[in-house]
């Protein structure tokens, strides 16, 4: 194996443990009862949620919503759509997006919800940071 | 021929096959890492341009890439193959979508749905899109328009949406704007459903221009948008303010409607 593949491959896996990472670090933080990295397409790329709660229809969802601000901010002429904090009375859906697709948290009704938003942008910046070099090639 | 070629571009052995580089694509594909994954899929089609396979994945990986009208074709030439194939009337339903074809969303998503009733993800979506659209309304119920909701001075948009998506108040007129509102609710509280939490109370959605601030009951959705800057709290008492005002103006709005003739009235027996 030339150093050059193993290089590529060394960084691949390191970006999969990273996003692997970044969903268990939102799981810890407190009263944050799971995390999820969604694809924009709603497949699911990591996810720590709770036993029983079917994750599949979940990233369908998020990710469905998540395309959906997305092309209305930029329809609209806002820009980027950044966050989003979905609330009920039993706990709260926090969204971003990223360049790889979007980072749920999913937190209860005590959790500091401006700290769990400032960690999702945190994670954001981790997947910008460790995704913009390789994202050049392309299907045609 | 062909063999000493195949020698010199594969110095190591065996020629990997398409099902080699459709594996290892999704693999990667499920890792997020889609730059390389894309680059495995172009190299199978190279090898195998009738995979349904490797243009479903191609497909996926358009759509995680946000290129949504190359997705389309990929769905659309994999559904030419097997009109019933269920990932990708998921996938092209949520690109009619994104696109604002309610109509074409959920025909695809029935679709997919007769052919396998049990698809957790098409279900998903297509309850969470029918609970918010006007077809839902009564054809004999027209809705109330609050003409004298008027838009706060800091404030950029007003939106105030029905249980069934009807735009009853909109400052300024934005095509899209009610319906959007109405399936971003009807979206994010199936979301919160589904992770237990209940029924849509408030959002705070973000971009990088304003600051949507949304409240809702089940009955009544309304988005206010105010500028990036606003401080949350702020934000929120804005949106409290004008849910009450609302709430006031459908009451009298109700109160003024002229009540109709008796015999126009079916009895329900």
């Amino acid at each position: 194996m030339s150093r050059l593949k193993l290089a590529l491959d060394l960084e691949g896996t390191s970006r999969g443990r990273q996003v692997r990472d970044i969903v268990e670090g939102l799981g810890r933080l407190h009263w944050v009862r799971g995390a999820l990295v969604v694809s924009p397409d709603g497949f699911v790329i990591a996810a720590e949620v709770p036993a029983g709660l079917k994750v599949e229809p979940l990233a369908a969802l998020a990710a469905t919503l998540g395309r959906d601000l997305e092309v209305g901010a930029s329809r609209l002429g806002h820009g980027a759509f950044q966050t989003a904090v979905f609330s009920a009375d039993d706990g709260t859906v926090l969204l971003a997006a990223s360049r790889i697709g979007f980072v749920v948290a999913l937190a209860e009704p005590q959790a500091n919800l401006e700290a769990v938003r400032s960690a999702l942008g945190e994670a954001v910046t981790l997947i910008e940071a460790a995704w913009a070099p390789a994202e050049a090639a392309s299907v045609s | 021929m062909t063999a000493v070629l195949d020698r010199l571009l594969h110095p190591g052995g065996r020629r990997r096959s398409p099902a080699d580089l459709f594996g290892q694509a999704d693999r990667l594909r499920r890792e997020g890492r889609y730059a390389e994954a894309a680059s495995l899929v172009v190299s199978g089609l190279a090898l195998d341009p009738n995979s349904v396979t490797g243009h479903l994945l191609a497909a996926y990986l358009h759509a995680a890439q946000r290129t949504i009208e190359p997705a389309k074709r990929e769905f659309r030439w994999v559904l030419g193959r097997d009109p019933v194939h269920p990932r990708a009337l998921l996938g092209l339903a949520r690109l009619a979508l994104e696109e604002g074809d309610l109509v074409g969303c959920r025909e695809c998503l029935s679709s997919a749905l007769r052919a396998y009733p049990d698809f957790p993800e098409a279900r998903a979506v297509l309850d969470a899109l029918s609970a918010a659209s006007p077809e839902s309304a009564s054809p004999s119920a027209a809705p109330v328009r609050l003409e004298r909701v008027r838009l706060p001075g800091a404030a950029r948009a007003l939106v105030v949406v029905d249980a069934h998506g009807q735009v009853l108040a909109e400052r300024p007129e934005v095509e899209d704007a009610g319906p959007r509102l109405a399936r971003i609710a009807g979206l994010a509280g199936a979301a919160l459903q589904r992770a237990g939490f209940g029924p849509l109370r408030r959002a705070i959605i973000d971009d990088h221009e304003q600051t949507e601030f949304v409240r809702a009951d089940g009955s009544l959705t309304l988005g206010l948008a105010l500028p990036r800057a606003t401080p949350f709290p702020q934000g929120l008492l804005e949106v409290n303010r004008l849910w009450g005002t609302v709430q006031h103006e459908l009451a009298v709005t109700r109160d003024e409607r002229p009540v109709p003739p008796l015999d126009a009235v079916r009895r329900v027996s």
